[in-house]
C-alpha cells in the first residue's frame, strides 16, 4: 500500500480493497460489525489503515469481498427487526465465506 | 455468518495446503510489535499484522505465539525496569506513570492486532488473554522486581507525600492518583479478582496501618495541646481532609477504611476525654450554649456510637446536676425568704429556662434526635422527682398564674403559660401529690374569689384531662360545679326569704358555698370548728339549713367559720365604712358591737363569748388589733404579740381614707409549712394505700386466681399515671387484704392468691 492510493475523504465511509485490486465504499458505521475491522480503523493506535480509511484484505477476492460488504449492509438494516429473510449465498461461496467470517469475527 | 460464532470453524484440512514456516512469520510479527513500542505504528498495516497472527493460530502454533509474544513484553519491561531504576520522589512517580501509561498504551495495541489469538487460542485453552497476562507482566517484572523493588518504593514515596500533605505541604495528587490507577488496573493472579487489586493486597494495608500510627499520634498531641472546640474541629477537619484525599488522591476504595481509622484514633480513643475537657469540654459548651460545637460533638459521635451513649450520659448528667443546683439554692433561700409562693415560682422558672435551654440545643445541635429527647426527658423526671417539693412548686406556679399572672394577656399567651406548667407536670411521677395540692391552691382561688379567670382555670383542667385522664380531675370539675351549684343556691335562698320575709333579716344577707366534702380538701366538720355566732347570724344560718336540709334529704351540712369572709359596716369618727373580715373577725367585731362605747374585752373573755379556737382567735385579733392600717381595735398592752393576758377595745380613733376596707387575716404561708407538709404527706400514704387496695381487690375479683408477680405488675401499670406505688406498700396491703379475708394463698402454692368472694 502507498500514500499515492486511492483514499476517501469522507470520514464516514470507508475503502475496501480485494486482491485483485475490487474496491468497496461503505458507511463506516456498517463495517464496524466486524470488531477486526474497527479495530484497524481505531484512530488511537494510528495503523495505515486508521490514517487512510482503506484497507486492503490480501486473502479475499473481489467476489467473497463483495458478499462480506452485503452481508454489512444486510446486517446494518436489519439490525433490530424480526421477520429477517435470508440473505442469498450461493453453495461454492459458502466455505471460503465462512472462513472470511472467522477471520473477521464476524 | 452465523450469529452463533465459534460453532463453525472452517476446515483445518484442504484449504490450507499451504505450510507455515511458524519462525519466518514470527520474526516479522515480532518485528512489528517492536515497531508499536517504538510508536512507528502508523507505518504499519494493521491487517498484515492481524493476518500474520493469524495464520499462525489457524495453523495450530497458538502457545509458541503466545509465548514469544510474553517473552518479548517481559524481555521490553526488563530493559525498562533497568533504565528506570535511578530517579526517585516525585520524578519517580512521573516517570512510573509513564512507564505505566505507556504499557497500557501498547498493551491496547498489542492487544488488537493479536485479537484472533485471544479469541481462538485463548478462549478455547482457557488461558488469560494476552493483555491480562502481559499485565501480569508489569506487576512482576516493574513492580516486584527482585533487585529494585519498585513497588515497595512506590508505596513508601506515597506515604512520605500523603504525610507531606497532613503536614500542611502542597503535592502532586494528579501524579499520585495515576500510580494508584495502576495499582488499581493490576491483580494479584490473571483472574483479575475484584479482592485481589494489587492496590488492596500491598498498598492500602500499608496505608491504614502508618495512617493509624499517624492519628494516634496526632490525637494524642491534640490532646494535649488544644481546648474541646479546637479538638473537634482539627478531627472535622481531618475526616474532610481523608475524604478528598480518597476521592482525588487515592482510591475511594480506601475511603471506608481511612474514615474508621480517622473515626476509632481521633474520636472513639479520645471523645470522651475530650468532652471532659475542664473548661471547655461538654458542660461548658452546654453551658454556653456553644451550638456549633455541640453539633461537632454529635456528629462526630455519630460515627461510631449510633446510640450516642457518652455523648448522652454526659449530657444528662449535667442536666441533672443544673437541675438539682437550683432546687438546692431555691431550698437554702427558702429558709431565709418568706414568701414561699415566689421562690417556687423562681424554682418553676429556672427549671423552664433549663428546659427551653437543652430544647434548643437538641434542636440546633442534635438534629432532633429521637434517642437524645428521650434521654433529656429521662433526666428531667429524675430531677424534677429527686426534689420533693416538685409537685407543690408547680402547682404554686399555677395557682399564681391564676391569680394574677394572668391578668392583662391575650388567650394565646395565657395558653403558652398554661402549656409551660403542663410540661413540667408530665414529669412528675407522682401525680396524685400534685393532685392535692392543686386541689388545694384551687380551693383557695375558687372559694376567694380569687381566680383571674374561669376560662383560664377550665383550660388548665381541660389539659390535665388530656394528659392523664378524667379519673384525674373528676374532683377539680366536682369543685367548679359546687361554686356553681352554689350560686344558685345562695340567689333561691334569698329570693325564698324575701318573698316568705320569714326569718329573713335586713342587714344580714347570706351567701353560701356548699362544698362537697370529698371533692374538697377541707377536714373535719363542726366540731372542729366550732364558733358561737351572734344571735342574727344564727338566724340566717339555721333558716338556710332548713331549707338546704328540706331540698336534700339524707345530706349533712356543716358550716365552716374558719374559711368564710363576711362584710361589716362600721362607723368611725362619723365616717362609714365597710369593713371586709373572715367570719371569726365578723364574730369577734360582733361581740364588741354589743359593748358600751369604751368598754374592753379581754382575750379570755372574747373566747368564752365566740369560743373560737384559740390559733385562729390569735391571728384574727392579729389582723385587727396590730397590723398598723386596719387597727379597728386596740389592746393593751401594745405589743406585735397576742398574749393570754390582753385586753381589747374598739379603736375610736381609727381612720382610713378608704370606705371599703380589707382585713385579712395575717397570711398563713400559702405554701405549706414543715407540719402541714407532714400531714400532706401521710395524707397522700394513706390515699396511696386505699388505691393500691382498690386495685388489688379490682384486679382480684377479675382474675380469681393470680401469681404475686403478675397481681404487683399489674398493679403497678394501673397506677403508672398517678404514681410510682412503693413495692413494700403493695405487699403490706395484699397482706392486710388476707387477714381481713378479701384474698388468700391458694394451697400448695405460696406464690399464687385466690380471691374470696
Amino acid at each position: 500500500m502507498s500514500t499515492t492510493a486511492p483514499k476517501t475523504q469522507d470520514e464516514n465511509s470507508v475503502l475496501l480493497v480485494s486482491n485483485d485490486n475490487h474496491t468497496f465504499i461503505l458507511r463506516k458505521s456498517s463495517v464496524m460489525i466486524s470488531p477486526a475491522i474497527k479495530s484497524m480503523l481505531d484512530k488511537k493506535s494510528n495503523f495505515e489503515e486508521a490514517q487512510f480509511n482503506r484497507v486492503v484484505f490480501k486473502n479475499m477476492n473481489g467476489v467473497v469481498l463483495e458478499k462480506v460488504c452485503e452481508y454489512f449492509y444486510y446486517r446494518e438494516k436489519y439490525r433490530d427487526a424480526t421477520d429477517v429473510p435470508d440473505m442469498e449465498i450461493p453453495p461454492e461461496l459458502a466455505l471460503e465465506l465462512l472462513m472470511v467470517a472467522d477471520f473477521l469475527c464476524t | 455468518m452465523n450469529r452463533s460464532r465459534g460453532k463453525i470453524r472452517p476446515p483445518r484440512r484442504g484449504l490450507a495446503t499451504d505450510h507455515v514456516d511458524f519462525d519466518e512469520y514470527w520474526e516479522v510479527l515480532a518485528q512489528s510489535l517492536r515497531e508499536i513500542y517504538a510508536k512507528n505504528a502508523s507505518h504499519l498495516s494493521f491487517e498484515e499484522v492481524y493476518r500474520n497472527a493469524y495464520k499462525l493460530v489457524l495453523k495450530k502454533h497458538g502457545d509458541r505465539l503466545y509465548g514469544n509474544v510474553k517473552k518479548l513484553v517481559g524481555e521490553h519491561l526488563q530493559m525498562v525496569a533497568v533504565n528506570d531504576r535511578r530517579t526517585v520522589g516525585t520524578k519517580f512517580l512521573e516517570r512510573l506513570k509513564f512507564v505505566w501509561e505507556d504499557h497500557q498504551l501498547c498493551m491496547g495495541m498489542m492487544k488488537e492486532v493479536l485479537m484472533y489469538m485471544d479469541r481462538v487460542f485463548c478462549a478455547d485453552h482457557k488461558i488469560p488473554s494476552i493483555y491480562v497476562s502481559c499485565m501480569g507482566l508489569f506487576r512482576d517484572h516493574i513492580l516486584r522486581h527482585p533487585e529494585y523493588n519498585i513497588g515497595n518504593a512506590l508505596n513508601s514515596v506515597i506515604m512520605d507525600q500523603i504525610k507531606m500533605e497532613r503536614d500542611g505541604d502542597i503535592i502532586n495528587r494528579a501524579t499520585i492518583r495515576a500510580c494508584v490507577y495502576m495499582l488499581e488496573g493490576l491483580y494479584e493472579t490473571e483472574e483479575e479478582l475484584e479482592d485481589q487489586k494489587v492496590y488492596l493486597t500491598s498498598f492500602e494495608k500499608n496505608f491504614i496501618l502508618a495512617s493509624e500510627v499517624f492519628y494516634q499520634k496526632e490525637g494524642e498531641q491534640l490532646l494535649r495541646d488544644c481546648d474541646a472546640a479546637t479538638y473537634l474541629r482539627k478531627v472535622d477537619k481531618r475526616l474532610k481532609e481523608e475524604y478528598s484525599r480518597c476521592h482525588d488522591t487515592l482510591s475511594v476504595l480506601t475511603e471506608p477504611k481511612i474514615m474508621k481509622v480517622v473515626d476509632q484514633q481521633l474520636i472513639d480513643a479520645n471523645i470522651n476525654d475530650v468532652m471532659e475537657m475542664e473548661g471547655s469540654g461538654l458542660q461548658f459548651m452546654l453551658d454556653n450554649d456553644r451550638y456549633e460545637d455541640l453539633k461537632l460533638v454529635y456528629e462526630l459521635i455519630s460515627r461510631v456510637d449510633s446510640e450516642k451513649r457518652s455523648l448522652k450520659k454526659k449530657m444528662c448528667a449535667r442536666l441533672v446536676t443544673m437541675g438539682k443546683e437550683s432546687s438546692a439554692t431555691i431550698v437554702s433561700e427558702e429558709k431565709v425568704a418568706n414568701n414561699i409562693t415566689l421562690v417556687a415560682i423562681r424554682w418553676v422558672d429556672e427549671v423552664l429556662a433549663l428546659k427551653d435551654k437543652y430544647e434548643n440545643i437538641w434542636e440546633r445541635s442534635f438534629d432532633r434526635d429521637k434517642g437524645i429527647q428521650a434521654a433529656m426527658t429521662r433526666a428531667f423526671t429524675d430531677f424534677i422527682n429527686d426534689f420533693d417539693r416538685s409537685p407543690e412548686f408547680i402547682s404554686l406556679f399555677i395557682d399564681e398564674n391564676l391569680r394574677k399572672g394572668l391578668k392583662g394577656k391575650t388567650e394565646s399567651e395565657v395558653d403558652a403559660v398554661l402549656d409551660k406548667a403542663l410540661t413540667l407536670f408530665r414529669y412528675i411521677a407522682d401525680k396524685d401529690v400534685f393532685e392535692r395540692y392543686y386541689k388545694k391552691h384551687l380551693s383557695r382561688r375558687l372559694l376567694m374569689n380569687r381566680s383571674v379567670s374561669h376560662d383560664a382555670e377550665k383550660q388548665m383542667i381541660g389539659k390535665f384531662k388530656m394528659e392523664v385522664g378524667f379519673a384525674f380531675t373528676g374532683k377539680f370539675e366536682g369543685m367548679f360545679k359546687d361554686m356553681n351549684i352554689s350560686e344558685e343556691m345562695t340567689s333561691e335562698f334569698k329570693r325564698l326569704s324575701q318573698e316568705s320575709d320569714n326569718n329573713y333579716k335586713k342587714g344580714v344577707e347570706l351567701s353560701v358555698q356548699i362544698l362537697t366534702s370529698t371533692f374538697w380538701p377541707v377536714g373535719g366538720g363542726t366540731s372542729d370548728h366550732p364558733c358561737i355566732f351572734p344571735l342574727e347570724i344564727r338566724a340566717v344560718r339555721d333558716s338556710f339549713t332548713q331549707y338546704y336540709l328540706d331540698r336534700h334529704s339524707g345530706r349533712r351540712l356543716d358550716w365552716r367559720p374558719d374559711m368564710g369572709t363576711a362584710d361589716v359596716r362600721a362607723t368611725f369618727k362619723g365616717k362609714r365604712h365597710e369593713l371586709n373580715v373572715t367570719t371569726y373577725g365578723m364574730v369577734i367585731l360582733m361581740a364588741f358591737s354589743e359593748l358600751s362605747s369604751g368598754g374592753t374585752l379581754s382575750f379570755e373573755e372574747i373566747q368564752t363569748i365566740t369560743s373560737i379556737p384559740e390559733q385562729d382567735l390569735v391571728r384574727n385579733l392579729q389582723a385587727l388589733a396590730v397590723a398598723p392600717k386596719t387597727r379597728v381595735l386596740i389592746k393593751k398592752p401594745m405589743s406585735r404579740d397576742i398574749r393570754l393576758t390582753d385586753v381589747f377595745a374598739v379603736n375610736e380613733e381609727f381612720s382610713s381614707k378608704f370606705m371599703r376596707i380589707r382585713i385579712g387575716v395575717v397570711a398563713t404561708n400559702r405554701a405549706e409549712t414543715e407540719q402541714e407538709r407532714r400531714d400532706t404527706d401521710e395524707k397522700t400514704e394513706r390515699y396511696r394505700g386505699a388505691t393500691i387496695e382498690a386495685a388489688l381487690v379490682r384486679i382480684m375479683k377479675q382474675r380469681k386466681l393470680i401469681s404475686h408477680t403478675e397481681l404487683v405488675n399489674e398493679v403497678l401499670t394501673q397506677m403508672a399515671s398517678r404514681f410510682n406505688p412503693d413495692l413494700t406498700m403493695i405487699k403490706k396491703r395484699i397482706e392486710s387484704l388476707m387477714e381481713r379475708e378479701y384474698m388468700e394463698r391458694a394451697e400448695g402454692e405460696r406464690q399464687v392468691y385466690r380471691y374470696i368472694a
